[in-house]
């Protein structure tokens, strides 16, 4: 779970959504993320973590997919 | 088609004086300036020169965390400029079913664009050897960000299209809004521009033109003096203004408040140098703009000069003068208000267009600061070095001469009369 926070992070920064609100049901869209700001958001991940997202990703729907995700990728570039 | 009238209903800028618009005109009459002594913290070499800015500005405060965040400084001080002004012509921000907002669109200036965006990009880049960049710099970076970013907040569906022309690019932008509406094209355009110079490299670029004038803290506010003997350069400033030009029906069919008229339009080019302006360019554009506007030179009572306070521009400026208002140029009174406001460079014609508006609509006529002794040069109009009222004023002029020859000239008239 080490991504939630950068998710609330930017979330809270650029939308001020609550931390609380960003559970991992929670649809993207509907929290005010739209594509370009979904650019942004993967560009912040691979600044903190220095991992570089290849560009064919699927687009995560949720706060739970997105998660995973960038998780997953997180424990692969460790390993 | 029949022409349009065009009134002016809508008026705003962001001053860089800290008020509102009634604010920033009762300072100029005052005969203040805006400009201090700049001095920051880049590196290697930290700017410092005579500026004038808009420290009070605060983008989140102005337009919320997530718009402001999308635009850079520039589009910032724009849309602000622009939400000022939609609100001062009564316009609700949000669109509604009385009105399509179908055929209303943005005309904006903005000679730079946004070089902040770009800027930190390249430091990224250079400096800390990044190799990406945030996938927002091009769109807060390219030029046309200001005005699309105007048209989406507002719901405007027409033509969103930024000019840049240099330190006449509103100017080139509010005639090219006020063609549509005289046409019929649109009901409404909202108009003006913004810059923001004091990026690094483009403030060390303006000083490598030789064209700044010197300052310290003690000398800045009066650094720029238009047709002085002793001007020194112009002084760079940051600043957005915005006009809202309406269909004269339109605006009285709906009550607005009608600050005054635009009723001509005059555009040329020098075609001869890059930075050397030609008095002939300058006169065909005047009288372009007057002949479009239905006008005799014996209408204007007031022309708002380009003047820049530069050694070449200032002489030519007034040479073209005297030759469009022949003998009546000695009793024509002109200011050059950005010894006060400073060269805001693509924002500068708006500004300048609002103060020309304010002088008809309150017939007041603000100074050119800091004149102590004219240049012989710049002799032959009637140059106003302290405000002066009294007389109702008719119509006037502004003009904007730029770099690479291009002259635009914008005539107005009271909307009393």
């Amino acid at each position: 779970m080490e991504s939630i926070g950068l998710i609330r992070d930017f979330l809270k920064d650029r939308l001020a959504v609550e931390p609380e609100s960003v559970v991992p049901d929670a649809v993207l869209a509907e929290l005010g993320v739209d594509s370009l700001m979904m650019l942004e958001l993967m560009f912040e991940f691979e600044d903190r973590f220095g991992i570089k997202l290849s560009s064919d990703l699927q687009t995560p729907r949720t706060v739970g997919e997105m998660v995973s995700l960038m998780d997953g990728l997180i424990a692969k570039s460790k390993s | 088609m029949s022409q349009r009238r065009v009134a002016i209903t809508g008026l705003g800028l962001v001053s860089p004086y800290g008020g509102d618009l009634p604010d920033f005109f009762s300072r100029l009459c005052a005969g203040q300036s805006a400009a201090t002594y700049l001095q920051t913290d880049d590196v290697p070499r930290p700017l410092s020169m005579p500026f004038v800015g808009c420290p009070g500005f605060d983008p989140e405060a102005v337009l919320g965390k997530p718009l402001a965040s999308m635009m850079d400084r520039f589009a910032q001080i724009g849309m602000s400029a622009a939400f000022s002004a939609w609100d001062n012509a009564g316009l609700p921000r949000k669109a509604d079913d009385t009105a399509s907002r179908d055929d209303w669109g943005v005309a904006w200036g903005t000679a730079l664009g946004g070089t902040m965006a770009y800027e930190k990009g390249y430091r990224e880049l250079w400096q800390k050897g990044r190799e990406r960049l945030s996938p927002l710099t091009v769109l807060l970076g390219m030029n046309s960000s200001a005005n699309a970013q105007i048209s989406i907040q507002l719901g405007l569906g027409g033509v969103s299209m930024s000019h840049t022309v240099a330190c006449a690019s509103s100017a080139i932008a509010i005639g090219e809004a006020f063609r549509r509406v005289r046409s019929g094209e649109a009901a409404i355009m909202l108009t003006g521009g913004s810059d923001v110079p004091q990026a690094y490299g483009v403030a060390r670029a303006w000083e490598a033109l030789r064209v700044m004038a010197p300052g310290n803290a003690e000398t800045s506010a009066t650094a720029c003096r238009p047709f002085s003997a002793d001007r020194r350069g112009l002084v760079l400033g940051e600043g957005g203004a915005a006009l809202v030009l309406e269909d004269w029906d339109h605006a009285v069919a709906r009550g607005a408040r009608i600050h005054g008229e635009i009723v001509g339009y005059g555009t040329t080019c020098d075609h001869t140098h890059l930075v050397r302006p030609e008095a002939a360019g300058q006169t065909r554009a005047i009288r372009l703009a007057l002949a479009d506007g239905g006008l005799q030179a014996s209408d204007i009572d007031y022309v708002n000069a380009h003047g820049t306070a530069t050694a070449e521009g200032d002489p030519i400026e007034v040479a073209a003068l005297r030759e469009v208002f022949g003998e009546r140029a000695a009793a024509l009174p002109v200011s050059g208000t950005k010894s006060m406001h400073g060269h805001m460079l693509g924002a500068a014609a708006a500004i300048e267009a609002i103060i020309t508006v304010l002088a008809l609509r309150d017939g007041v006529i603000p100074p050119t600061a800091h004149l102590a002794e004219l240049d012989p040069a710049c002799a032959g109009v009637d140059h106003v070095t302290s405000a002066r009222q009294g007389q109702p004023l008719r119509a006037a002029l502004s003009n904007s001469f730029a770099f690479g020859g291009s002259n635009a000239v914008l005539a107005f008239r009271a909307a009393h009369l």
